[in-house]
């Protein structure tokens, strides 16, 4: 019952945390919307066009607001010694990760979630295809979320080249796009592309806490 | 086989056999293209087009077996604790990058006149270019960390997840239906290639050996030098 009532408080405290930086998650959504803005304004305002790469645009400008953020999910913790105390209350390096990928999701990735009806407005999508485009965004951006998790705790002592980040991130969510684009576009082939973003799911999942607890392990025991 | 851990062990056999592989390779080298340019015969479609592939073939195995030893050195090295392993990856990256960049351009190169494209998105290419970005990543790291043991054990940890990647290389063309053709040489089948060409594919293939064992054990030697002086 005492852990049940730790991970409460933990999201709680990333509850505040995040209410009190709620410009920079509406800075986030607001740079998705702009960028929206930019294609259509480079492609031209034909319906047809838009209608048609809609889908491929809004994949993109998901994965790059996502990886804006992506230096706040470990760094702030790391460099006020939260990390720390929260390890010695008796979570273990891999379960932290675990809860700050979960609070990533639900904190960040939800609001985007909730952005994504207008969006498919402005892109002309049509309503019948946005069960397909909420499933495929749930499932992806909580494998974004993973991702992110690992590139970000690569990244705590890297203090030259903050975009490497981002690129490690990008580079591992290629299938991720195949697949959640495919999921909207061959509506046919709903459940098997479903099943194996699931899998993609289990598997980034799984390498999460491993990969992530030893680089905060290794950065907080050199620090 | 302890050298292959050990490092005072490693400079020792170096010594050795680093002469003698450079004369192989030059050797191999000269019998290889001897038998690439002149003896092996023009194929009946492509022509003369088709001695690419004694460059790009075998570029292309060794890009995918260098990521592979990486990634064994790497769990050797978080597993046991063995430092040559971090030692391996960050000499070694840059000579696999080599050989995804030769693989990359002689592919291309073939592909415009077979193809009538320089690069398509197939399964094949593209996961061959995401290696090769991954191997630049590798080096990039290498690069921008300051402290020493976390920039070693971030680059293994980076390799470990990366190699995700060499199955879904590996099993391209037969998992999705690609312009790049199948694996002509396997192991559980007679390959579907003839002798005349196979031989100096072969040939080929042991020199681009060569030539990377020689560079990676010039490379590791000085990552041995520069490491010492670090600790001392």
């Amino acid at each position: 019952m005492k852990f049940l009532t730790k991970i409460t408080f933990f999201f709680y405290r990333e509850y505040k945390l995040n209410l009190s930086g709620v410009q920079d998650i509406l800075t986030n959504i607001i740079f998705f919307f702009v960028s929206i803005f930019i294609f259509i304004f480079s492609i031209g305002p034909d319906k047809e066009t838009i209608s048609l790469i809609g889908i491929g645009i809004l994949w993109t400008l998901l994965l790059l607001s996502s990886t804006l953020s992506l230096r706040k999910f470990y760094q702030d913790d790391f460099e006020n010694g939260n990390l720390l105390i929260i390890h010695l209350n008796g979570f273990s390096y891999g379960f932290i990760a675990i809860l700050k990928t979960l609070s990533h999701f639900i904190f960040v990735q939800i609001p985007f979630l909730l952005s994504i009806p207008i969006a498919c407005i402005l892109l002309n999508i049509s309503n019948e295809k946005l069960i397909y485009v909420f499933t495929s965004f749930t499932i992806g951006s909580l494998i974004l979320s993973c991702l992110g998790s690992i590139s970000s705790s690569m990244n705590l002592m890297n203090q030259r080249n903050y975009l490497l980040g981002s690129v490690i991130v990008m580079i591992f969510s290629v299938p991720i796009i195949i697949f959640s684009v495919g999921i909207i576009n061959l509506e046919e082939n709903f459940y098997s592309l479903t099943n194996i973003l699931f899998g993609i799911l289990l598997i980034v999942f799984a390498i999460n806490p491993w990969a992530s607890g030893l680089c905060l392990k290794l950065s907080l025991e050199n620090n | 086989m302890n050298f292959l851990v050990n490092p005072s062990k490693f400079n020792e056999i170096a010594d050795y056999i680093f002469k003698p592989i450079l004369i192989l390779s030059i050797v191999l080298f000269a019998l290889g293209l001897l038998f690439a340019l002149y003896l092996s015969p023009d194929d009946y479609q492509q022509g003369s087009t088709v001695r690419i592939m004694y460059v790009h073939v075998p570029s292309a195995w060794l890009s995918l077996l260098t990521y592979g030893i990486m990634t064994l050195y790497s769990i050797v090295a978080l597993a046991f604790r063995i430092p040559f392993g971090f030692i391996f990856n960050t000499a070694v990256a840059p000579i696999g990058a080599v050989f995804t960049l030769i693989c990359i351009v002689s592919g291309s190169l073939w592909g415009k006149p077979m193809w009538g494209t320089w690069w398509v998105w197939d399964a094949r290419l593209t996961s061959v270019a995401i290696l090769f970005i991954i191997y630049l990543i590798i080096i990039f790291m290498n690069f921008s960390f300051e402290n020493r043991v976390v920039r070693e054990k971030v680059v293994a940890i980076f390799i470990l997840v990366g190699s995700v990647n060499l199955p879904i290389v590996k099993f391209s063309v037969d998992w999705w239906n690609t312009l790049h053709q199948p694996a002509t040489i396997s192991k559980l089948s007679k390959p579907s290639i003839d002798p005349s060409m196979m031989t100096p594919l072969i040939i080929m293939t042991f020199a681009f050996m060569m030539i990377g064992i020689a560079i990676a054990i010039l490379r590791i030697k000085t990552e041995i030098i520069s490491r010492k002086s670090y600790l001392s």
